[in-house]
C-alpha cells in the first residue's frame, strides 16, 4: 500500500514540476501539432516523426524537454494518421489503415465531422488507457524484471526480432525474418561486445562503433517513403466534411464497452516487443468485428469498426514504452526510434532505470494526451488544409530534415552514407514487399540478442542447457521455437503425417 | 582535396585574422568550445559541463560544451580536436577510458599529445549481491581460491578502467575470478543485482544508489582509503591484502585537455581559471554529492598520471589480444 501511495504522490510531483514549467507547453504544443502534421500527411508515419525529432533534439537539449517533444509527436501522430484515412481513405500512417475500413464510408455519408470527433475522442481515451497501464504495469513488470538475466534477455531479443518479422510481412512470414536477420547482421558490426574486437570492419576506424541506430532508422523509414511518394502522388477527393466536430459522449457512452476493449488489445498489442500500432489497429478491428453485434456493419461505416481501431493504436503507444523502459526492448518501431534518443543521452532503460524518468513518461504522455485531444477539436480543419499541401512540396522539405537530423547525431558525414545506403536498401526491399520494420528491429536487439547470448554462454561454460533449466527462459524458448515451428511448411507436413497415423 | 580547401580556408584565416587583430591581443579574445568525446549525460559530459561553467566565471569569455561521440575509445572527438588549430579556442573533454584509443587503432598519437586537467574521479570499490554469501573480501578471495576462474565478476568492457581493477585485485590477492565484461557500468551492476554474477567492480559514484537502496553489499574499496557511505564504513582492500599496492589504485581521471602544441600563454590562462575553478565550493559540493576525489592535477603533472594509465591500459589489452597497434611501435614503455 506504501508503494503504491509513494508511487502516487511520486507522479503527482512529476505532474506538478510538468505542469508548473512554462517550457513544457512551447515544446507539448508544438511537437504535438507537428505529430498530427506528419500522422495526416499521407507518407509520413509516426515512426519518421519521432525518428526525425530525435535527430534533431535527441543531444541538443536536455533529456527532459526531448522526451516531451519525441512522446507529444508520437501521440499526435499516431491520432493524425486518421484524417487522411476517414477524408480521402488513404491511411496517414499504416495505424490508420483500420479506420479508413470504416471512416471514409462514413464521411461519404457526410457524416465526417461526427467521425472525427468520435477518432479524437476515441485517440484520447485510448492514449489515457495505455499511459495507466505503462503506470501500473512497469512497477510490476520493474519488480520481476530483476530475476531477468542474460538468458531471458537474449530469448526476448530472439523472440521480438521473429514476432515483428512474423507480424510486419505482407505476404511470406519468412520475408520478414530475413530482415531481421539482415538487422541481426548489421548488429554485428563494430567492436565484439564481450572480446572488445573489430568485427566486420574492414580495417575502417568509422565501422569499429557499429551501424549508428538514428542513420539507419532514417535510412530504414525515411527514404523509401520518400522515394515512394515521389513515385506515386496520390490526389483523393476529399470528402466534405459538414457540421462541427464534437465529441458525441452519448456515441461514447455507447460504446464504452468497445473501447475499453479496444484500449486493452492495443495495449497488449504495444507491450509485445516489436510489433507497433498498425498490427494493434488490425487486431482490435478484427477481434471487433468476430465480437460485436453490428459486426456484419464493420466496413460499411460502422461507427464500432471505427472505434475499434482508433482507440487500440493509440493505446499501443503506452503499451509499447513498457518493454522499452523495463527491458531495453522497444514495442513499436516508434518507441525504437525513442530507445535511439535515451541511447544518445547515455540513458540506459532497464531494471536500473531513474524511476523518475519514468514517472516524468507518464506525466508527458497524460498531458500530451490532453493536448492531442484539445488540438483534434479546435484546430481540426487546420490539419484538413494541410492535406492539400502537394507531396512535392513536403516530401523534398522531409528529405532534408532527414539529413539534417542524421547528420546532427555526431557520427559525421559517413552517417549520411550510411542512411543513403540503408536507404537504397530498404527502397528495393519494400519493392520485393520484405518488411522494414524487424530489419530496424533486428539492428537495435540484435547486438542485445548477440551479447547476452554470448555472455550467458561464458558464465554457464558453454552449456546450451542454461536456456531450458531457468523457469522464465524456458517459458521464452518454447514460445520462440513454437514461433518458428509453426511457419516450416516441412515441420507442419510432418506433423500432419503423424497426426495422420496417430489416428 | 578536402584537406587541401581546410587548409586555404585556414590559411585564409590566419592570414585575415593577423591582419586585422593585433599581436596584443590577449587569449582568450573569443568563444572557447569544449568538444566532450563521451555522449551526453554521462560522467565526463556532466563533469565538463560543471567545470566549464565554473572557469567561464574567471574567463572573459564563454565556453560552449558540444558532444563528438563514437570511433574506438572516443577517437572520433580526440580526432576532431586535433584536427583544429592548436590555439586554445577548442578542447577535448575526455576520461582515462580514451587513452587506449591509440593501440586500440583510433588514432595514431600517444596521449601525450594532449596537456590534460583531471578535475576528478570516482574511486572504484568491490561489491557483491545484498543476498550474497558472501560478506568480506577474504571470502570471496577464498571461495575463488577454492574454484578458480568460476566465480563470475562483472567489468565494464575488457580493457576498461574497471576491468583492469579486478586485474589488479586478482593479482593482488593471487585469485582468479570468470571476467564477464558488460557494456557498461549500468548493466554489469544490474547482473549483480539479478544474480547473474557474484561480485562486480565499478565505482563509487556509479553504485553509490545501489548500495544505499540496499541492493548491492560493498566489500571493499580499491584505493588507500577506506569510506562512509549509506551508514556504513567500507574498509580498503589495502589494510586486507599487503601486496596490492603493487597493482593499485589505478583511479579514474575524468577533465579535458587542450593541444599539447598549444603556447605557453594559452596553458597558463587556462591553468589559471582551472585552479580558481577548482578550488570553489561548487566543485566541492558537486564532488562530495556525488561520491567523486577532487584531483586538480594539470600540466606535466597530469600528463604523468596519465602515461602511467596509458602504459597500464595498452599493455593489459594486448596481453587480452584486444589491441591492433603494438605498444612498443607507439613508444608506450611496459609499466
Amino acid at each position: 500500500m506504501d508503494f503504491v501511495l509513494t508511487q502516487l504522490s511520486g507522479f503527482g510531483g512529476a505532474f506538478y514540476a510538468l505542469v508548473a514549467d512554462p517550457l513544457t507547453y512551447a515544446y507539448l504544443i508544438t511537437s504535438v501539432f507537428l505529430g498530427i502534421t506528419f500522422g495526416a500527411l499521407p507518407g509520413l508515419t509516426a515512426t519518421l516523426a519521432v525518428t526525425i525529432l530525435t535527430g534533431f533534439f535527441g543531444n541538443k537539449i536536455p533529456l527532459d524537454y526531448s522526451l516531451i517533444a519525441l512522446l507529444g509527436a508520437y501521440v499526435g501522430a499516431i491520432y493524425g494518421g486518421s484524417y487522411p484515412s476517414i477524408l480521402l481513405n488513404i491511411p496517414g500512417t499504416a495505424a490508420s489503415a483500420a479506420t479508413a475500413m470504416d471512416g471514409y464510408p462514413l464521411a461519404k455519408e457526410g457524416r465526417g465531422g461526427e467521425a472525427l470527433g468520435l477518432t479524437t475522442t476515441a485517440s484520447f481515451i485510448g492514449t489515457l488507457i495505455g499511459t495507466i497501464a505503462l503506470l501500473v504495469f512497469v512497477w510490476v513488470l520493474l519488480l520481476l524484471s530483476k530475476n531477468i538475466a542474460s538468458p531471458e534477455k537474449a530469448l526476448l531479443a530472439l523472440f521480438g526480432i521473429l514476432l515483428s518479422g512474423t507480424l510486419m510481412s505482407e505476404d511470406l512470414v519468412v520475408k520478414g525474418w530475413i530482415a531481421g536477420l539482415i538487422g541481426l547482421a548489421m548488429a554485428m558490426v563494430g567492436l565484439d561486445p564481450l572480446l572488445s574486437e573489430p568485427r566486420y570492419t574492414f580495417g575502417w576506424s568509422y565501422m569499429l562503433s557499429g551501424f549508428q541506430v538514428v542513420p539507419v532508422l532514417m535510412g530504414a523509414f525515411a527514404v523509401p517513403q520518400i522515394i515512394e511518394g515521389m513515385r506515386h502522388m496520390e490526389i483523393g477527393k476529399m470528402a466534405q466534411v459538414k457540421g462541427r466536430i464534437l465529441p458525441n459522449f452519448k456515441s461514447v457512452k455507447r460504446y464504452l464497452p468497445t473501447i475499453t476493449r479496444s484500449g486493452v488489445i492495443g495495449t497488449g498489442v504495444g507491450a509485445l516487443p516489436g510489433v507497433g500500432e498498425d498490427v494493434a489497429g488490425w487486431v482490435s478491428y478484427g477481434v471487433g468485428k468476430t465480437v460485436s453485434k453490428e459486426g456484419d456493419q464493420f466496413g460499411k461505416g460502422s461507427l464500432e469498426g471505427l472505434l475499434s481501431s482508433e482507440t487500440a493504436n493509440n493505446a499501443c503507444i503506452g503499451g509499447a514504452l513498457i518493454p522499452l523502459l523495463v527491458l531495453g526492448i522497444p514495442g513499436s518501431p516508434p518507441a525504437a526510434a525513442l530507445m535511439g534518443a535515451f541511447k544518445i543521452n547515455n540513458i540506459i532503460p532497464g531494471p536500473t532505470i531513474d524511476p523518475e524518468i519514468i514517472l516524468r513518461v507518464v506525466a508527458i504522455m497524460l498531458l500530451a494526451s490532453f493536448t492531442m485531444f484539445i488540438m483534434g477539436l479546435f484546430t481540426a480543419r487546420v490539419f484538413m488544409k494541410i492535406l492539400r499541401i502537394p507531396q512535392v512540396v513536403f516530401l523534398p522539405i522531409v528529405m532534408v530534415l532527414t539529413t539534417i537530423g542524421s547528420f546532427s547525431v555526431g557520427g559525421g558525414i559517413n552517417d549520411l552514407y550510411l542512411m543513403l545506403g540503408v536507404g537504397f536498401v530498404a527502397y528495393f526491399m519494400n519493392l520485393l514487399k520484405f518488411p522494414i520494420a524487424p530489419l530496424v528491429i533486428g539492428v537495435i536487439l540484435g547486438g542485445l540478442f548477440d551479447e547476452t547470448f554470448r555472455r550467458s554462454m561464458l558464465i554457464s561454460g558453454g552449456d546450451i542447457f542454461v536456456f531450458a533449466s531457468r523457469p522464465v527462459a524456458s517459458v521464452l524458448l518454447l514460445l520462440n521455437i513454437a514461433l518458428i515451428m509453426s511457419q516450416i511448411p516441412f515441420i507442419k507436413r510432418a506433423f500432419g503425417r503423424l497426426r495422420g497415423k496417430a489416428i | 582535396m578536402k584537406i587541401s580547401i581546410t587548409r586555404i580556408v585556414t590559411a585564409a584565416v590566419l592570414a585575415t585574422g593577423l591582419a586585422t587583430a593585433t599581436s596584443a591581443q590577449e587569449y582568450p579574445f573569443r568563444d572557447i568550445t569544449t568538444a566532450v568525446v563521451w555522449g551526453a549525460g554521462g560522467g565526463t559530459d556532466s563533469i565538463n559541463r560543471m567545470i566549464m561553467a565554473e572557469m567561464e566565471k574567471h574567463l572573459p569569455v564563454s565556453i560552449n560544451v558540444i558532444n563528438q561521440t563514437g570511433g574506438v575509445a572516443g577517437s572520433n572527438g580526440m580526432v576532431y580536436v586535433q584536427n583544429q588549430p592548436d590555439d586554445g579556442y577548442t578542447l577535448v573533454g575526455l576520461s582515462e577510458s580514451n587513452v587506449t584509443a591509440a593501440v586500440q587503432g583510433g588514432w595514431d598519437q600517444r596521449f601525450d599529445f594532449w596537456y590534460p586537467f583531471i578535475v576528478g574521479g570516482s574511486p572504484d570499490l568491490i561489491s557483491v549481491p545484498a543476498e550474497s554469501p558472501y560478506t568480506t573480501l577474504q571470502e570471496l578471495v577464498d571461495a575463488a581460491k577454492a574454484a578458480p576462474g568460476t566465480i563470475p565478476a562483472a567489468a565494464s568492457g575488457a580493457g576498461s578502467i574497471h576491468h583492469l581493477n579486478l586485474l589488479a585485485i586478482q593479482n593482488g590477492a593471487d585469485a582468479e575470478f570468470l571476467f564477464v565484461p558488460y557494456g557498461g557500468s549500468a548493466p554489469g551492476q544490474e547482473a549483480a543485482i539479478a544474480g547473474e554474477v557474484a561480485l562486480v567492480v565499478t565505482s563509487l559514484a556509479e553504485q553509490a544508489a545501489l548500495i544505499e537502496g540496499g541492493l548491492l553489499r560493498p566489500l571493499a574499496m580499491l584505493t588507500e582509503d577506506s569510506a562512509e557511505i549509506g551508514g556504513m564504513t567500507v574498509p580498503s582492500a589495502f589494510d586486507i591484502y599487503d601486496g596490492l599496492d603493487a597493482y593499485l589504485p589505478l583511479k579514474q581521471a575524468i577533465g579535458f585537455a587542450v593541444h599539447d602544441s598549444a603556447s605557453d600563454e594559452v596553458k597558463s590562462a587556462l591553468g589559471e581559471a582551472f585552479e580558481m575553478a577548482i578550488a570553489s565550493d561548487v566543485v566541492a559540493e558537486w564532488a562530495a554529492a556525488n561520491n567523486y576525489d577532487v584531483g586538480g592535477q594539470y600540466g606535466e603533472e597530469a600528463q604523468a598520471i596519465f602515461a602511467t594509465l596509458e602504459a597500464n591500459f595498452a599493455y593489459t589489452l594486448q596481453e587480452l589480444g584486444a589491441t591492433t597497434v603494438d605498444p612498443m611501435s607507439l613508444g608506450i614503455e611496459k609499466p
